[in-house]
């Protein structure tokens, strides 16, 4: 079994391979587009746009089969760092960045920013903070990394107890995303596609582990781009003649300002402390959409980037992904292309609430009930927009729009061909499968090698390391479904709750462990706890009104204690051992074998029994 | 590969980068959006300014700052002997 890795090894025909991938994709949505012209059946036309990527993607995954752990752990740490960056900046959003931020911008405008400005802070603060380590270090997990940073397995299942819970929050709130966007597609229950979308991922992911997860969410990836650029870019283009909505929807912007301003729409001042993004269900249009701070005040504003950017740096389903490329330096390139690829969706989900709103206020606010247009009326057959009856002409008050069906609801209200409203159906579902797939492969990895560990991981044969890990995940893939139906809450919801909880109890220890070299395990054990329970508390606190800060914001409690505890723990602590040092002063090098694969090279030597 | 003596004077090159990379971003992401409201008198492409920087601006503030830290750790990576070689 080969540890070391180099750029050589790296596959040259991968840009052929997804080239083919793209071509396949633009072929199906255009005999699509033809098929929809000479009349074929909606419901065949929705099989044919659900059922053909999903058989694409989970082609890729299955023919990218793992059979050592190096493979199903870390791709074989092959992974280019443009293709390792475009599915971290999809992954990183998953259908809470697609359908919820989107329904966000579009109903509380400026004010959802701070989640736009989180996602983007959080992959910088990734790059510079974390992840050339844990690429150097080469654990398969981060409570792993903590483990061996410490030397000590209290350390490594602590962590994995602690970071389950965030795991799990974001795997809910994406599946819940994913099954949202199917249910629209195909027209069955949630629940349903739930079941059918969970078994498909843990299949493809139990065949090649990490390799799957990478090769086929690079599809997942370009499908979910090319799904949020098209109906973006014909809107643009129609709106001002060039290709571009994400600079060029400012025009459309200073209209929308205007008529905002003729229609007395108010201008809402928010306490400072206030969090209140729109929720599942009809939310009205409350606020100007360049007003600021009307529905999340000046300090929560503040404290949910922060929050978020710490919660995303810190993720620990996204994290252990920088391990697949050849090196180092592609880790940090990596997280290059990932603010690159996070920066364009995060610039155009904007531009596509703009055109909306645009639209509801120039043709629907201020018309008599029977002048509302067609495409109003089918939002509302549709249930994505709801208007209270009444003789007076329609005011912003009387209407409603679901916040996560915002995406797709701009190609109906532009009159697009339907084929493109199920193109952004399918742009939605394969970002949250993107998030969906991460979050499991990270849950079923950390249960299996840092929770059920009955002897040490490394000695197990290889068969039946994988073994284990297959069954974690179709166990996780149990809870999951099991979960995602029984769950009531809001999926965003979940998902920021999620990430407070990773800024909480992930964040301050990983930032300690390696910058500061005086900090140990009791200091590490300790924080890990403060964080997730003060976290945990202040998310209890918060929901039920006993204090004023708002559940997504309990890692603004967390963090610090967190941090606190691990510093003050640390420094009444005995001094480090020796070899700890040395690991972590091997670590903080790029230069040199990875740390993980040298240990498990020397250990198989070790064990090897004399032919 | 990097003498023992050099790592020292490596790690606190690396750190002062870190620092340099993340602080002005850190700032600007604090500071740019809380004086959104008062910037959005004027405009850019069309849109607020204010709107335009929280929204454009730190994405591309983002897309800089990890830009040049791959570059300059790179840099002091080389400059320390403390690359990678393939």
């Amino acid at each position: 079994m080969a540890f070391t890795s180099s750029t050589r090894l790296v596959n040259p025909r991968l840009g052929t391979y997804f080239g083919i991938f793209t071509a396949a994709l633009v072929a199906l949505v255009l005999m699509a587009l033809m098929l929809e012209q000479l009349g074929v059946a909606d419901p065949l036309l929705r099989s044919l746009m659900f059922s053909a990527p999903l058989l694409l993607y989970a082609a890729i995954g299955f023919n990218a089969r793992a059979n050592e752990p190096h493979d199903y752990f870390a791709s074989g740490r092959r992974v280019p760092a443009f293709f390792n960056g475009l599915v971290l900046g999809v992954a990183v959003l998953g259908g809470a960045g697609f359908l919820g931020l989107t329904g966000a911008l579009f109903i509380a405008g400026f004010d959802a920013l701070c989640l736009s400005i989180g996602w983007c802070a959080g992959l910088v603060f990734m790059a510079v903070l974390f992840a050339p380590y844990v690429r150097k270090f080469g654990t398969y997990t981060i409570p792993a990394f903590l483990g061996r940073r410490f030397d000590s397995r209290a350390v490594r299942v602590l962590a994995a107890a602690v970071l389950c819970p965030s795991i799990l929050l974001v795997l809910v709130a994406e599946t819940r995303f994913a099954a949202y966007a199917a249910a629209w597609l195909v027209g069955q229950p949630e629940p349903i596609m739930t079941a059918v979308l969970i078994a498909l991922v843990a299949a493809v992911l139990a065949a090649g582990g990490m390799r799957s997860l990478t090769w086929s969410s690079v599809a997942k990836a370009i499908t979910a781009l090319l799904a949020l650029a098209v109906p973006a870019t014909i809107f643009g283009l129609m709106a001002s003649n060039l290709p571009l909505p994400q600079m060029t929807h400012g025009n459309t912007l200073r209209v929308l300002t205007r008529m905002e301003m003729l229609r007395n729409l108010p201008i809402v001042i928010a306490p400072p402390l206030a969090f209140d993004l729109p929720g599942v269900g009809m939310e009205a249009l409350g606020k100007r959409f360049v007003q600021s701070f009307g529905n999340v005040g000046t300090l929560g504003f503040v404290l949910a980037s922060l929050v978020m950017a710490a919660g995303v740096a810190a993720s620990p389903s996204l994290l252990p992904r920088s391990g697949t490329t050849p090196g180092v330096y592609e880790a940090r390139k990596s997280l290059g292309w990932a603010v690159l690829v996070a920066g364009v969706i995060l610039l155009t989900l904007p531009a596509v609430a703009v055109y909306l709103r645009f639209l509801v206020f120039e043709q629907v606010i201020g018309q008599s009930a029977d002048q509302v247009p067609t495409w109003m009326q089918l939002l509302q057959q549709a249930g994505i927009a709801q208007l209270e009856p009444s003789t007076q002409p329609i005011s912003v008050g009387r209407l409603g729009f679901e916040r996560d069906a915002v995406l797709f609801a701009l190609p109906i209200a532009a009159g697009f061909p339907q084929v493109l409203v199920y193109l952004a159906l399918i742009g939605a579902l394969a970002a949250a499968l993107t998030g969906l797939s991460a979050s499991l492969f990270a849950l079923a990895a950390i249960v299996a090698e840092d929770v059920v560990r009955a002897s040490p991981v490394e000695v197990a044969s290889d068969r039946a390391r994988l073994g284990r890990a297959r069954i974690a995940l179709a166990g996780m893939a149990l809870v999951a479904v099991w979960l995602a139906i029984a769950a009531p809450a809001d999926p965003l919801q979940l998902f920021l709750w999620g990430v407070t909880l990773s800024a909480s109890g992930c964040f301050p220890i990983l930032v300690l462990s390696i910058w500061w070299r005086r900090t140990k395990a009791w200091g590490a054990m300790a924080g890990m706890l403060t964080g997730v329970l003060v976290a945990g508390a202040a998310i209890l606190l918060g929901e039920s009104g006993a204090i004023a800060l708002p559940s997504a914001l309990a890692g603004a409690l967390g963090l610090p204690c967190a941090m606190l505890v691990t510093i003050v723990l640390s420094v009444m602590t005995p001094a480090r051992r020796l070899n700890v040092l040395e690991q972590l002063g091997e670590m903080r090098v790029p230069g040199g074998e990875t740390v993980y694969d040298r240990e498990m090279r020397l250990l198989r030597l070790k064990n090897r029994t004399p032919s | 590969m990097i003498e023992r003596n050099e790592r020292k004077a490596y790690w606190r090159h690396t750190k002062v980068q870190m620092l340099t990379s993340l602080l002005p971003f850190l700032l600007a992401m604090i500071i740019l959006p809380i004086y959104a409201d008062a910037l959005n008198e004027k405009r850019v492409l069309g849109m607020p300014l204010g709107y335009f920087l929280a929204c454009h601006g730190l994405m591309v503030i983002g897309f800089i700052t990890v830009a040049v830290f791959i570059n300059r750790q790179d840099a002091i990576d080389h400059w320390h002997g403390a690359h990678e070689d393939f």
